[in-house]
Order: structure tokens, then sequence, then C-alpha cells
């Protein structure tokens, strides 16, 4: 019986690697570059409160909390505006990144190549990296490294009724 | 892995571990041959890890290609999945005398989500739906006052569990009535904590809920139907 098991689960996991999810590419766009004045100006000027996620195609952690951010983007997409902005990648592991897991998310993404807009803002080198801001762009809460469900409803809550 | 998730666990773990040391001082494992805080630990961790490529596996992410992100459990665990994995992982190792094991960890393991629950102090997750009641508290910076639903379950689930002990010591309940109670307190405080909570997706309020019959099919088999039996054929 545990070896039926076992193989159940060994046969799953082929399974589902075979059936890998390589989403098409076309008809997304590379993240948009900005500058680090360019993105303080688009805080300062939303009208909306922004979750604003820092990510990178290399970047594990990322990859990890994706799913759970692109299902809060499409669930608060009335409420909230949620901005990626992509550090120290190429336009083309971005889009693979974003094809994989935001095909169908609202998320405008941007791109900071040189990596410096995160600290410009207050945050730290490494990513994935989160800030919540309020309408106007006042910094309500950063988080530092990967973002459970607990926090980021939390957080969201707290932009939408705080 | 994330270090205050380990914190919470830690904290789990010692919660649960001197639940069984007062347990055994009253007799708690007289019944069982197996190392209860052992096939919990491995149990529990396991079941933790299955959780979380369970989790992945709904997300699209696919274990085999991306094996570093399993280790990412701050990221998303299936409670459904966590929870029956190590459910079969302790059945499995304790199968020569399933109910008995099962009695033997119940209270230890509703300390152990005390414990857990408790872990949100560290982790910072305590806060829950917004309130006007006094014990309301509000995180650095925000106006917001809001239920303590982290401590509220960990409140619960200690009562529950220092509850459950003192009855196993002291009352003597029949076999497997222990473990389908503590089913029952896990599943119900669960469902009584879940609305306070902001999520993103929904708890899995079906399996809490589908927990909760579990239970109450448990109590009634083992605490009703099981004596009868016995005492009919004896």
């Amino acid at each position: 019986m545990p070896r039926l098991a076992a193989l159940v689960v060994v046969v799953a996991l082929f399974a589902a690697a075979c059936s890998s999810s390589s989403a098409p590419v076309e008809g997304i766009d590379p993240p948009t570059p900005i500058t680090s004045e360019d993105m303080q100006t688009l805080l300062a000027g939303s009208t909306e409160p922004i979750v604003l996620n820092v990510w990178a195609s290399w970047c594990t952690p990322c990859r990890s909390e994706a799913p759970l951010l692109s299902k809060a983007a499409i669930e608060f997409a009335d409420d909230v505006r949620f901005v990626g902005l992509d550090v120290k990648d190429t336009p083309d592991n971005a889009v693979s990144f974003i094809a994989e897991f935001y095909p169908d998310a609202p998320i405008d993404h941007y791109a900071d190549e040189s990596g410096t807009i995160p600290t410009d803002l207050g945050g730290t080198l490494g990513v994935p990296l989160t800030f919540f801001y309020r309408p106007g762009g006042e910094l309500s809460y950063m988080h530092i490294g990967v973002i459970d469900e607990r926090t980021l409803a939390l957080q969201i809550d707290e932009l939408v009724n705080g | 892995m994330e270090f205050t998730l380990l914190g919470a666990a830690a904290i789990a773990g010692a919660a649960a571990y001197l639940m069984l040391r007062w347990e055994a001082v009253h007799g708690n494992t007289d019944r069982t041959d197996g190392d209860v805080w052992e096939i919990g630990v491995v149990s529990a961790v396991a079941g933790i890890f299955i959780g979380r490529i369970i989790a992945m596996l709904i997300d699209g992410v696919n274990p085999i290609a991306h094996p570093l992100d399993i280790i990412l459990v701050r990221s998303g665990i299936s409670t459904a999945g966590a929870a029956l994995g190590a459910a079969v992982l302790f059945f499995w190792q304790s199968r020569k005398q399933p109910v008995a094991m099962a009695d033997a960890i119940s209270a230890a393991a509703l300390a152990g989500l005390s414990g857990w629950a408790a872990g949100c102090l560290i982790r910072g997750t305590c806060l829950g739906t917004a309130t006007d009641l006094p014990w309301g508290m509000s995180q650095a910076g925000s106006t917001v006052t809001r239920h303590p639903v982290g401590l509220y379950a960990a409140i619960l689930f200690a009562v529950a569990a220092i509850a459950l002990a003192a009855w196993k010591a002291y009352g003597r309940p029949s076999a497997g009535v222990p473990a389908s109670v503590a089913v029952i307190a896990a599943a119900g405080i669960r469902l009584a904590t879940e609305p306070f909570r902001p999520s993103i997706s929904g708890g899995p309020i079906w399996f809490y809920a589908a927990s909760l019959v579990v239970g109450l099919v448990g109590v009634l088999w083992f605490g009703i139907v099981a004596p009868k039996r016995a005492s009919s054929s004896g």
C-alpha cells in the first residue's frame, strides 16, 4: 500500500511536469522602462491605493509568491492598483515570467534595469519586496521577502478601509 | 524557509511537547508503544511540505521544475492537503494501534495549534478584520483597530487542549473519543475564527466543515456505537 501511494504521487508529479505551464508569450509586452523620478511621480499622482511588488524573473522567492499576487490583483482589481517593478532583468525573461504567472492579472509592469528604484523608495536591494501606498503616494507598509496571504490581505484591507 | 515561520513552528513544537510531558505523568501514553512525539513531528513536518506541493500544483507551478519553491512555505500551503497528508502519515506510522495513538496525541495537537496561532506575534499576522471593540489592536501607523484573531485562535486552542488533557487524565473517556473531540475542536475553532481573518481567496471553510462532521461521526461511533457493540458481544 505505501509503495502504491508513493507510485501515485510520483506519477502525479510527472504528469504535472509534462503539463508544464509554458504559456504562450505572444501578446505580452515587456515591462515599460521607468526611472526613479517617474515612479515617484506615478505613486504621488495616483488617486487609488497602489500595491507595488518588486520582482525579477531570476528570483525564486518572487516566483513562489507570484500566484498569490496574481490572485489578489484579480480579486481586488476594483479597489487597488497593482504595479510590478521588474529589476535587473532582461525583457525576454521578464516576458516569460509575466506569461507564466500574470497572463490575466491586471498588473502594470515596469522595468528598472539598474535596480536602484526600490532603495530610492526606502526599500532594500533584495527581492521580492512589496510596498503598499495610500492614494497620493503615502507609504502604508513595506514587506521584505516573500509575502504570505494573511499579510497581503491585511495590508490591502488597510489600504481599502484604512 | 522564513525565520518567523520557524519561530512559530518552534513555539508550536514546544507547546505540543510540554503537553505530552504533562500527559505522560498522568498516564497518557500507557496504552501506546510508539513514540508519540516523534511520529507527530514527522507527520506535521511532512504534512507541511505535502500541503506546499499541493498548493503549488493548484497554482499551476510544477514542483519538479521548481523544487526550491517547495521550501518557500510562506507562499502558501493547502490546509486540507497538509492536514490530510499529516493524518495519513500519522496513521501509517502508528498503524498497529491507530486509535490509541490518535488519542495520545489529541491534546498535544491542539496545544501545538495553539502555539502555532500564538506565533502570529512573531510573524506579524495576528490582526484580522476591523472592529470597534475595546480590545481591538492596530498596526503601527494605522488608525484602524482590528480583531486580534490570531490570539483568539491561540487562546481557544489552548483552552481546548487543557480541557481535553484534563478529561483524558481524570474522566477516562472511551477509546477514540478524545481524538474525535480534538478534531471537532480544531475544526470548530477554525470555523469560528475564519470570518475575522482577511483573506485573498477565502479560507478552506469546506474542509473545516467536513472535519467537524468527521469529528462528530467519530464521537458517535467511538462514544456510543462501539461501546454498545462491545458490551453486546461480550
